[in-house]
C-alpha cells in the first residue's frame, strides 16, 4: 500500500499501482476507483522532463506479445502436434521460442528466419529429450532450406547458450526403420519381400554398429548409412529371393526416399564385409564377391569383433610396425653379411588392411606443383666466353646515363 | 604412444587476414578504372583486387581501410601491403601506411592418429559441437584464446585464431583431449 493512503470512496487501504496503456494509475483494488493518474507517455530515467519515448524503445514491446510472435508460438504448437510429440516437449519448445524472441536480432529478423526458428526450437527440444528427429525432416515440414536452417540453428544455440546433445544413432535406426512399409503384405509389396520387424531392426543395428567401428559413419550424414544397412539386413534375412532386388527398388517398395550417398555407403559396407569374410576359414574357399557375401552376413555379424580385429589394423600401429620391421631388416642384413648359404625365402602372409576413414584410403589430390628451387645466387664466376655479354657498349652507357638523368628530373617534379 | 611423450607436430599457416589504413580517402572508381584485376562493388562499397602471383584478395574501402586475405606468411603479408600501398600512391593518392594489424590466422595441423568424433564431443560437451548432418568436423571453441578449431576424424585440425601464438597455444591445449579420443582397435 503506497504512502498509507485510503480510497476516497470505500476507505479501503488496498491500493495498487497499475499501468494502464503505459499510463500509471493508483487504483483501489476493492472498488476500482482511480485515485491518481500518471503521465500518459512512458519515460525511463527522468520523468520530470516529460520526454516522449517511441514504442520500440518503451517497455511496452516486452510486455505485450506481438502478432508475429503469436503466430510463431502457434506454429510451434502445430509442429509438435504434427510430430506427435508429448505435451512437455511442446511447453519446452514454446519457452525456447519466447526466449529467442526476446533478443533484438531475432525480433527484427525476416519472416523466413522466424519460420525457421520454429523448427529450430522443436529440434533442440527433441534432441534434449533424446527424441530422434533429423534436420531433414524438420526442413521438409516447414519448407525451409537446409542452409538457412543450419545458420539459424547455430545462432540460436549460441544465443541461448544451450547444450544440445548429439543425435543418438540407435534411436534413429529404430525410428527410421519403423517407417519402412515392408512389415505387412500389401498390393505394392509381394509376400516374399515382407519381413519381420524385430529381426530386421536387430540386424540393421548390428550393421550400423559395424559401420561405426569401421569409420563409415563418423563425419557423415547418418541416414544414407542407415538406409544401406537396412537394405543389407533385409537382403541377408532371405537372400534367395531378394538378391536380385536393387537398392532403388527396395526404397520404392518401402515407400522411402533414396538418399544420394546411400549407394556409395552400400559399396563401402560390402567392402568391409568382404574383408571380414576373408578371415573366416569356411568362407575363404568360396571366393566371395559383393553379391554373394550378403548370404553370410549373419555369420560375419556373429563374430564381428574378432573379425574386425583380424581383418584390419590401426594406422598408428602400422607406422610403429613399419619402423620395427625396418630396424629388424637392418639387423638381419648385418648378421647375414657375406653368407653364401642360400636360404629359402619365406612367403609372408597377406597383411591386414588399414582401418582408416575412406577418404584417407583414396589417393590424395595432386597438390599445386611447387616452383623449382632456384640455386642461382648471383655470385657465380663468369666464364671468359660469356664475359662480353656483361660489358656495356659506349652507346649503351650513354643511353643509360640519359635514362638516369630523366628519372631524377621526374622525381624532382611536384606530385599532382 | 603416450600423451606426455614428445611429439613434433607441424602447424602449417595457410591463410592470414590483416588490416591496415592509408589515412586518406580513396576514390574507388578511379582506382578501379586505372587498376588491373579489380572488381568494383559499388552497391556494397568496396573494391576487390585479386593478386594472383601471391594468392591474395584485397578489399579496399573508400575510408582508407584495406583488408587483405590470404598469404602464406605474416612477413610477406606486410611486404605485400606496402607494395599495394605503393600501387595506390602511384595513382596519385597521398597514402601513409599505418595501423597494420594481423586480424586472423588460419593454420592446419595433422595429428598422427584418427579421432573418434562422437566420443570427443561427449567428453568435451560445452565447448565441442558436432552436427554430422551439417558438417563432418567437430567445432571446438576456446574462448580465452578466441580460437576456433575444426577437428576431423582423419586427425586433421584447422585452427583459426587472432595470431600465430594463439593458434600454437590452441593446438597445445587440444592435443591431450584428442589423444584421449584417438581410434584404437580393441
Amino acid at each position: 500500500m503506497p504512502g498509507g493512503r485510503r480510497c476516497p470512496d470505500c476507505d479501503s487501504t488496498e491500493l495498487v499501482e497499475d499501468s494502464h496503456y503505459s499510463q500509471s494509475q493508483l487504483v483501489c483494488s476493492d472498488c476500482g476507483c482511480v485515485i491518481t493518474e500518471g503521465v500518459l507517455t512512458t519515460t525511463f530515467a527522468d520523468e520530470g522532463h516529460l520526454r516522449e519515448v517511441t514504442y520500440s524503445q518503451s517497455t511496452g514491446e516486452n510486455e505485450q506479445v506481438s502478432r508475429s510472435q503469436q503466430r510463431g508460438l502457434r506454429r510451434v504448437r502445430d509442429l509438435c502436434r504434427v510430430l506427435q510429440l508429448p505435451s512437455t516437449f511442446e511447453d519446452t519448445a514454446v519457452a525456447y521460442y519466447q526466449q529467442a524472441y526476446r533478443h533484438s536480432g531475432i525480433r527484427a529478423a525476416r519472416l523466413q528466419k522466424k519460420e525457421v526458428l520454429v523448427g529450430c526450437c522443436v529440434l533442440i527440444t527433441c534432441r534434449q529429450h533424446n527424441w530422434p528427429l533429423t534436420m531433414g525432416t524438420i526442413c521438409t515440414l516447414i519448407y525451409a532450406d537446409l542452409d538457412v536452417f543450419s545458420g539459424t540453428y547455430m545462432q540460436i544455440v549460441k544465443l541461448l547458450g544451450l547444450d544440445v546433445p548429439s543425435l543418438c544413432l540407435a534411436d534413429l535406426v529404430k525410428t527410421y526403420c519403423s517407417s519402412f512399409r515392408l512389415f505387412q503384405a500389401s498390393p505394392s509389396v509381394p509376400a516374399k519381400y515382407v519381413e519381420d520387424k524385430e529381426k530386421m531392426l536387430s540386424r540393421t543395428l548390428q550393421l550400423v554398429e559395424l559401420a561405426n567401428e569401421t569409420w563409415l559413419v563418423t563425419g557423415r550424414h547418418p541416414l544414407p548409412v542407415i538406409t544401406a544397412a537396412t537394405f543389407l539386413a533385409w537382403q541377408s534375412l532371405q537372400p534367395s529371393g531378394r538378391l536380385t532386388c536393387s537398392l532403388a527398388r527396395f526404397c520404392k517398395l518401402a515407400n522411402v526416399d533414396l538418399p544420394y550417398p546411400a549407394t556409395s555407403r552400400l559399396q563401402e559396407l560390402l567392402a568391409v564385409l568382404l574383408q571380414m569374410a576373408e578371415q573366416l576359414a569356411w568362407l575363404q574357399i568360396l571366393k566371395l564377391n559383393k553379391r554373394s557375401v550378403v548370404k553370410h552376413i549373419g555369420d560375419l555379424l556373429q563374430h564381428r569383433h574378432t573379425l574386425v580385429r583380424k581383418a584390419f589394423r590401426d594406422g598408428t600401429a602400422e607406422m610403429e610396425a613399419c619402423e620395427r620391421e625396418v630396424q629388424g631388416q637392418r639387423q638381419g642384413e648385418e648378421e647375414v653379411g657375406d653368407s653364401s648359404l642360400d636360404l629359402p625365402v619365406r612367403k609372408r602372409p597377406a597383411s591386414p588392411a588399414l582401418l582408416l576413414p575412406p577418404c584417407m584410403l583414396k589417393p590424395p589430390k595432386q597438390l599445386r606443383p611447387t616452383p623449382p628451387v632456384c640455386t642461382v645466387t648471383g655470385d657465380e664466376n663468369i666464364s671468359d666466353s660469356e664475359i662480353e655479354q656483361y660489358l656495356r657498349t659506349p652507346e649503351e652507357v650513354r643511353d643509360f646515363q640519359r635514362a638516369q638523368a630523366a628519372g631524377q628530373a621526374a622525381k624532382s617534379l611536384p606530385n599532382p | 604412444m603416450d600423451a606426455d611423450s614428445d611429439v613434433a607436430l607441424d602447424i602449417l599457416i595457410t591463410n592470414v587476414v590483416c588490416v591496415f589504413r592509408t589515412r586518406c580517402h580513396l576514390n574507388l572508381r578511379k582506382i578501379a578504372l586505372e587498376g588491373a584485376n579489380v572488381i568494383y562493388k559499388r552497391d556494397v562499397g568496396f573494391l576487390l583486387t585479386e593478386e594472383r602471383n601471391i594468392y591474395t584478395f584485397i578489399y579496399t574501402y573508400s575510408n582508407g581501410k584495406i583488408v587483405w586475405y590470404m598469404a602464406e606468411r605474416e612477413n610477406s603479408k606486410r611486404v605485400g601491403s606496402r607494395h599495394l600501398n605503393c600501387k595506390i600512391h602511384y595513382k596519385g593518392f597521398q597514402v601513409i601506411f599505418t595501423d597494420f594489424k594481423v586480424v586472423n590466422v588460419l593454420a592446419v595441423c595433422n595429428m598422427p592418429f584418427e579421432i573418434r568424433l562422437p566420443e570427443f564431443t561427449k567428453n568435451n560437451r560445452p565447448h565441442a559441437s558436432y552436427e554430422p548432418e551439417l558438417h563432418p568436423a567437430v567445432c571446438y571453441r576456446i574462448k580465452s584464446l578466441r580460437a576456433t578449431l575444426q577437428i576431423f576424424s582423419t586427425g586433421s585440425i584447422t585452427v583459426t585464431g587472432p595470431n600465430v601464438k594463439a593458434v600454437a597455444t590452441a593446438v597445445e591445449q587440444i592435443y591431450p583431449f584428442v589423444f584421449e579420443s584417438r581410434k584404437e582397435i580393441l
